[in-house]
């Protein structure tokens, strides 16, 4: 239940801070992968979204591959959120 | 063979050293100048390395105030002034013409100032250090100190600046407007950019190590680079003997991502084989290669990839090296400094090395120069590369004067023969298009021609529903969806190719309020508060990188800055490089949307632009589709009007005017932004005096796009039949530029 509400944080942080006007944040799919093809969204996207992530969640995404694999989709980075809090 | 420009004078300061002795010395034996940032406080930043330049002092003859005063104008004096002492240069007995690149101008100096004024744009603190803020303040202080120079443009297309502003004087050269131009680059270190390039994660914090197996980014340098470039017959006339020959260049748009680099390195590889074509050489001839070599994992493989694709065989044995590790990238100023250090390993026949190479990146295939410089006795053609955010990237080819590579045939040249005249356009330059986008929506040529008979636009801000793709815009600010909804306009009525289509847009101030926005997050909650996305917007020429790749154009794309003549000085670039043959069109124009403190920086500048008889201040974006003649019967377009003259001054404007010929019969008109009583004094004494006067503020709101306005309304009327013939007059405090338009040929009588 509480990932489920931190997915729903994620998705209207994605909506609202990479300005995908237009975009209902309910309607991304949790597993939907949000680059290439899926949300079309690129690579200062996810330095933007890291950046919103930190100051707004209060955790840190490290850089590099490993910052790939937590933003393959919502459910992944609300996995990784929850993991890091919890820590 | 020969396209007869030669270097001449050479002019650095750099992190390793405030001259070019110094710098090379300590170049060739692999000197790194890297360390943790002592210009600033450095806390909580990712990375804190960078390449400080030693402190150079503002020259005491300056009369300008202090606070007009930046460390990037105080690096340009001193490398500027080197470079014209050493081509034993006098502006007072020459046309000498000013070309300077860069990205920050005053940032360092205002970055606190722009934070306190976030949300608080009236905030009573004094906007006296304003003044060192535009890009063409450097200009203005160069003018001041070593000038009189007879035409100056600033300009900024992010990193590739410095090169693009020896492009800019080739084309000058070309055109016979000057007998030698002082064209080169400055950018001094700031808080924003090194947050701004740590919220990227683009800066290694061990220091920047192009080509290394384990790089993991830039570091930020400062510094100046400066040429004296002339015709190879004013040269020799004058006694001077050449450094090195720019033999070749090529400059254009990857229209891919605002950071990214096209994976396959196309537009690059391109730009290389144009610019070795251009000097009639080919990669056989090459012995040396300055990478712009930033050392992000990124730019390095992509870069090798395009050298790959433009060498082929040759990979094998051309040495590449980048000095980016030894002085950090110098971001504005980079494309400059390296074309002078390419000119000297030229010149000199010895490599500069890559310094820290201490474990080379397997995946990249190169000749390196590794820790300390090579001497090889003889360079005899060398290439320089610089690419810029928004994929604006430029090419420079120099080659040895004293034993040049064997002559081979040369690429066909679209320009002309060396021409003179004092603002005679050789290769003849019609006017394709116009757009304006004022509120509530973008006009076509018909509107634009009624605007001196129509209402006052409305107030209101200029409405973008349905025009732009959200999506796709959704990092521009403002100023980018105004331009790009402008270019998309005009590019569908004059229904122009995107092929080799280039944009120049004029922008006084570039982005203050996003510096402002962007620099009140840093002091507010420290540097890893710094917007990634917002960063790469706050570069002046953010808006032409944007709109080149929303529109798909892949020609050459830079910005520039001339105070309330801006618009008019990007129109006139757009015309030299078409007249010069460099660029079959080019979309010139400028955007501008209502800012709060926009507003008030425009007070401090501009007192006189405000509201009153001018009309308030509103949202505007103006397209001017500019187009060699030839190119435009070829595909046979409209033509709206031919561009006769472009005259340009720094003082003496009466004396710039009587260069204007006098209206022909037919009726004509003089087209302003705006009344003045500047306006009325050089109108006097011209040939146009009787002419009737239109002035744009009234109809479309001030604005600093309103002398594109100008020029797009006196287009339109030409077009409509109303005129047969207008002088479009811009003038800003002494500096002016003035646009003489004529009915085409075979359209009606004129």
């Amino acid at each position: 239940m509480k990932l489920q509400g931190l997915r729903s944080e994620i998705k209207r942080l994605l909506v609202a801070e990479l300005n995908l006007k237009g975009r209902d944040p309910e309607g991304i799919e949790d597993d939907a992968p949000l680059f290439g093809g899926g949300l079309g969204l690129d690579s200062l996207d996810a330095l933007q979204l890291a950046m919103s992530i930190e100051e707004k969640l209060g955790v840190r995404i490290p850089e590099g591959d490993e910052a790939r694999t937590i933003f393959q989709s919502v459910g992944a980075i609300a996995d990784y959120v929850a993991k890091a809090r919890g820590a | 063979m020969s396209t007869g420009l030669w270097v001449t004078g050479l002019g650095l300061v750099t992190p390793l050293g405030a001259d070019v002795g110094s710098t090379w010395e300590r170049l060739v034996r692999g000197d790194r100048a890297l360390r943790s940032v002592t210009l600033f406080d450095g806390a909580d930043q990712r990375a804190t390395v960078v390449a400080e330049a030693p402190s150079v002092r503002i020259p005491e003859k300056s009369l300008a105030s202090p606070s007009a005063w930046s460390r990037t104008s105080a690096m340009a004096v001193a490398a500027a002034s080197e470079a014209m002492r050493s081509a034993h240069l006098d502006p007072a007995r020459a046309r000498v013409g000013l070309i300077v690149g860069g990205t920050t101008g005053g940032m360092f100096e205002t970055e606190g100032l722009l934070a306190r004024l976030h949300g608080a744009a009236d905030h009573p603190e004094s906007l006296a250090a304003m003044l060192s803020h535009p890009l063409s303040a450097t200009g203005e202080r160069l003018q001041e100190c070593l000038g009189p120079f007879a035409r100056v443009r600033s300009l900024s297309s992010a990193c590739s600046s410095g090169a693009n502003a020896i492009v800019l004087a080739a084309a000058w050269l070309q055109l016979g407007e000057v007998d030698a131009v002082v064209a080169g680059g400055s950018d001094a270190l700031c808080r924003l950019t090194l947050c701004g390039f740590n919220s990227l994660a683009a800066i290694d914090p061990a220091g920047c190590r192009p080509f290394h197996r384990h790089r993991r980014g830039t570091t930020l340098g400062e510094g100046a680079g400066f040429l004296v470039l002339e015709r190879a017959a004013t040269a020799r006339s004058r006694g001077v003997r050449p450094v090195a020959e720019l033999a070749g260049w090529a400059s254009g748009s990857e229209a891919y991502h605002i950071t990214q680099p096209a994976p396959g390195g196309e537009l690059v590889a391109s730009l290389m084989t144009r610019a070795m074509a251009r000097a009639g050489v080919s990669p056989s001839d090459i012995d040396y290669v300055h990478a712009h070599g930033t050392g992000t994992p990124v730019n390095d493989v992509v870069e090798v990839t395009a050298l790959a694709r433009a060498f082929g065989r040759e990979m094998a044995r051309v040495p590449v090296s980048s000095s980016k590790g030894q002085i950090g990238h110098t971001l504005g100023a980079a494309g400059a400094i390296e074309a002078v250090i390419t000119a000297l390993v030229v010149s000199r026949g010895i490599l500069v090395p890559t310094a820290g190479l201490d474990d080379p990146d397997p995946a990249l295939e190169v000749v390196h120069v590794p820790h300390v410089g090579r001497e090889v006795g003889r360079v005899r053609a060398a290439l320089s590369n610089a690419f810029g955010f928004g994929g604006m990237d430029a090419v420079l080819v120099f080659t040895d004067v004293r034993s040049p590579p064997a002559p081979r045939s040369r690429a066909p040249s679209n320009g002309p023969e060396i021409l003179s005249g004092e603002g005679a356009i050789p290769e003849p330059v019609v006017i394709t298009g116009v757009s304006v986008l004022a509120s509530p929506s973008l006009l076509g040529c018909a509107l634009i021609a009624s605007i001196p008979d129509g209402p006052t636009a409305p107030t209101a801000p200029v409405d973008l529903e349905g025009a732009l793709d959200v999506v796709r815009a959704r990092r521009f600010d403002p100023t980018a969806r105004l331009a790009a909804v402008a270019i998309d306009g005009l590019l569908r009525e004059s229904r122009a190719p995107v092929d080799g289509t280039g944009i120049v847009l004029g922008t006084p101030f570039g982005s203050v309020d996003g510096s402002a926005a962007f620099m009140h997050r840093v002091f507010d909650r420290g540097p890893r508060a710094a917007g990634p996305a917002e960063f790469p917007n706050l570069v002046p020429s953010a808006a032409v990188g944007n709109a080149s790749i929303y529109a798909g154009l892949h020609g050459q794309g830079f910005a520039v800055a001339d105070l309330s003549i801006s618009a008019e000085s990007a129109f006139a670039a757009a015309v030299e490089l078409v007249a010069a043959g460099e660029a079959p069109r080019m979309v010139a124009g400028s955007s501008d949307p209502r800012s709060a403190i926009g507003e008030r920086v425009r007070s401090l500048f501009f007192p006189a632009h405000r509201g009153g008889a001018n009309g308030a201040r509103r949202d505007l974006a103006v397209m001017i589709l500019v187009e060699s003649q030839r190119r435009a019967a070829a595909r046979e377009a409209t033509v709206l009007a031919r561009v006769a003259q472009v005259v340009e001054w720094r003082s003496d404007g009466k004396a710039a005017l009587s260069a204007i010929e006098p209206p022909r019969e037919g009726a004509h008109e003089v087209v302003l932004a705006r009344e003045s009583a500047e306006v009325d004094a050089l109108l006097e004494d011209s040939s146009w005096r009787g002419s009737p006067r239109i002035a744009c503020a009234p109809h479309l709101g001030e604005s600093d796009a309103l002398g594109g306005g100008a020029i797009a309304v006196a287009a339109a009327r030409i077009a409509r039949g109303s005129i047969a013939e207008a002088l479009v007059l811009g003038v800003s405090g002494g500096s002016g530029i003035a646009v003489r338009l004529l009915r085409p040929a075979g359209v009606g009588r004129g």
